[in-house]
């Protein structure tokens, strides 16, 4: 049994173990970070702490703008960071056998750990890992 | 001296007797014989009645001879001889009748002579009367003509004068026509009257309830603000609830996120978290369905107020054109009275008019009978005329008839010689 938050990333409908994320803030003030690279959309005050928000959105290449007002705070393992994605729905529970593994496994860009049939969506699960390490190579 | 023819005789006798006695007592002395005396005077005494008879005799005869010729003459119808006895001391009973055949052949003479001047006149006339027939036969012929020219322009005129009498009394119907038809728009324009007067009541009325309309509708209008004013703040309040409900939700998540790192010991806490979630998902929706109606009622009202303001507009315009139509129908009053007005003087100027046509056709109806009248006339006239020509005609074959007689009796009195032509 596993605890997805699940999220959109333009059209599409991307999940994320609770397991990943620290917290989910109501509507932190994003505050502009001077000469940050493209896909940060700026630094949040987290507890005290400046945390910087990557815009998912852009990151993945899709063609949106909106944005939600949460944003998704990771549990710090390697580094902090606060996510910013199109719009936060809700938590579903999911049977770990359910999950289809997605055959791109040598695709460094892809991000995707597997894909969940739920309630006539298609949800695709977030390598967190697999991007944290892309970021990581920067 | 007149010498009647027997007193010449005895005279003769005388002489001869006288003779006899002379010559017997003068023969004794003259020397004869005497045997030869009684032989001598009787020789004498016949030789002197011998000569006095001859003498006597021849002058007789002559007279008597030509007295004879002149009457064959006479007869003969001579009268241009006079009787001429040869010249005597002795006139007797032949000069006598000389001088009485001469006064006949005078008288004759005069007569024929006047006779035949008066049966030249006579002719003359009876010529002159025969052309003055048949001059006037010729003018009388015209006079017929021209009157029956004059009785066939009558009977034309009367044919005008009837038609005109027609057209008249046609005219006198169109003119009753006008008539009625005047005093039926005088009707129709006082009762347009009428019906503009209470179309402009109605009017009125209607303006008067229109603005009672208009009083309601801007009051509804300002009632319906009112409520939407209410609205606005029910909405406020859902937006507080909606916030409620969305922060209940972001705890509800992150609720369940903390439960998920305490593992077993937060499964309880999860269930809490996931039905609060459930709830605030609900109350999200429901608040949501508010807002949603919300939004419905207020997109109504302000369609309602646009269409109240749409209305007031309306009724505005509905007012103006009820003031309008309140002015229309007093112009339509005036004009209908004034119609009414002048179709009344229509009708009288047309009543006027239609006595006036039948005095004319009364008029017209005289004129008819005067000259069916003078067509009567002229065609008596046309007979009277006709008549005269014959009449002209019977005197001029009368008069041709007198000219013959005069050239007959001419004729007959030229047989007579007048000599010296006196009287002719």
């Amino acid at each position: 049994m596993v605890q997805l938050l699940i999220f959109r990333l333009g059209d599409e409908t991307y999940g994320l173990e609770i397991g990943a994320i620290q917290e989910i803030l109501e509507a932190p003030t994003v505050h502009f970070l001077p000469r940050a690279p493209w896909y940060l959309q700026g630094v949040v005050n987290f507890h005290g702490n400046v945390v910087p928000v990557l815009d998912l959105v852009s990151y993945l290449g899709f063609n949106d703008e909106e944005r939600a007002p949460r944003k998704i705070v990771l549990y710090p393992q390697r580094c902090r960071l606060a996510l910013s994605v199109s719009s936060i729905q809700r938590i579903i529970k999911a049977e770990e056998e359910r999950f289809l593994a997605v055959q791109n496994e040598s695709e460094q860009e892809a991000y995707v750990r597997a894909v969940l049939p739920h309630e006539g969506m298609m949800v695709n699960v977030l390598d967190i890992n697999r991007l944290l390490s892309g970021l990581a190579q920067i | 001296m007149r010498a009647e023819i027997s007193h010449k005789f005895i005279m003769g006798f005388i002489i001869v007797v006288g003779c006899i006695v002379t010559v017997n007592l003068v023969v004794p002395f003259t020397g004869i014989p005497e045997q030869w005396q009684q032989l001598f005077s009787v020789a004498c005494a016949i030789l002197v009645g011998l000569v006095l008879g001859l003498f006597f005799s021849r002058t007789f005869t002559a007279n008597i001879r030509s007295l004879s010729d002149s009457a064959e003459y006479l007869a003969k119808g001579d009268l241009s001889r006079d009787v001429v006895l040869p010249k005597t001391s002795l006139p007797d009973e032949t000069a006598d009748l000389a001088d009485s055949l001469n006064r006949v052949v005078t008288s004759l003479r005069e007569l024929v002579g006047y006779i035949r001047s008066s049966s030249v006149k006579v002719a003359e006339a009876a010529e002159g009367v025969s052309a003055t027939s048949e001059e006037m036969t010729a003018s009388a012929h015209e006079v017929a003509n021209a009157v029956e020219q004059i009785s066939g322009g009558a009977e034309t005129q009367a044919e005008m004068v009837e038609k005109s009498s027609r057209l008249i009394k046609e005219l006198a119907v169109s003119i009753d026509l006008v008539a009625a038809s005047a005093k039926k728009v005088s009707a129709s324009a006082s009762d347009t009257a009428g019906t503009a007067r209470k179309g402009g009541e109605i009017a009125r009325s209607t303006l008067k309830r229109i603005k009672q309309v208009l009083g309601d509708v801007e009051q509804n209008s300002e009632r319906m603000f009112s409520f939407g004013v209410q609205v606005q703040k029910i909405g406020k309040i859902v937006e507080v609830i909606t916030g409620i409900a969305q922060k209940t939700n972001l705890l509800a998540l992150n609720a369940t996120i903390e439960a998920a790192r305490a593992g077993e010991y937060g499964r309880g806490f999860a269930v809490v978290a996931e039905e609060i979630s459930k709830l605030a998902d609900s109350t999200s929706d429901s608040a949501g369905e508010i807002t949603r109606l919300i939004e419905e009622i207020q997109e109504q009202n302000h369609n309602l107020q646009a269409s109240t303001k749409e209305s007031i507009h309306e009724l505005d315009a509905g007012r103006e054109a009820l003031d309008r139509t309140g002015h229309s129908f007093e112009d339509i009053i005036r004009t209908t009275d004034d119609t009414q007005t002048k179709a009344t003087s229509i009708a009288e100027l047309a009543e006027s008019q239609t006595k006036s046509a039948s005095s004319i056709v009364s008029a017209i109806d005289e004129i008819a009978r005067v000259v069916s009248d003078n067509a009567a006339a002229t065609q008596q006239v046309s007979a009277a005329s006709q008549q005269q020509s014959a009449s002209m005609e019977e005197l001029s074959h009368a008069a041709q008839d007198l000219a013959a007689l005069a050239e007959d009796l001419l004729g007959k009195v030229s047989s007579f010689k007048l000599g010296n032509e006196k009287g002719a």
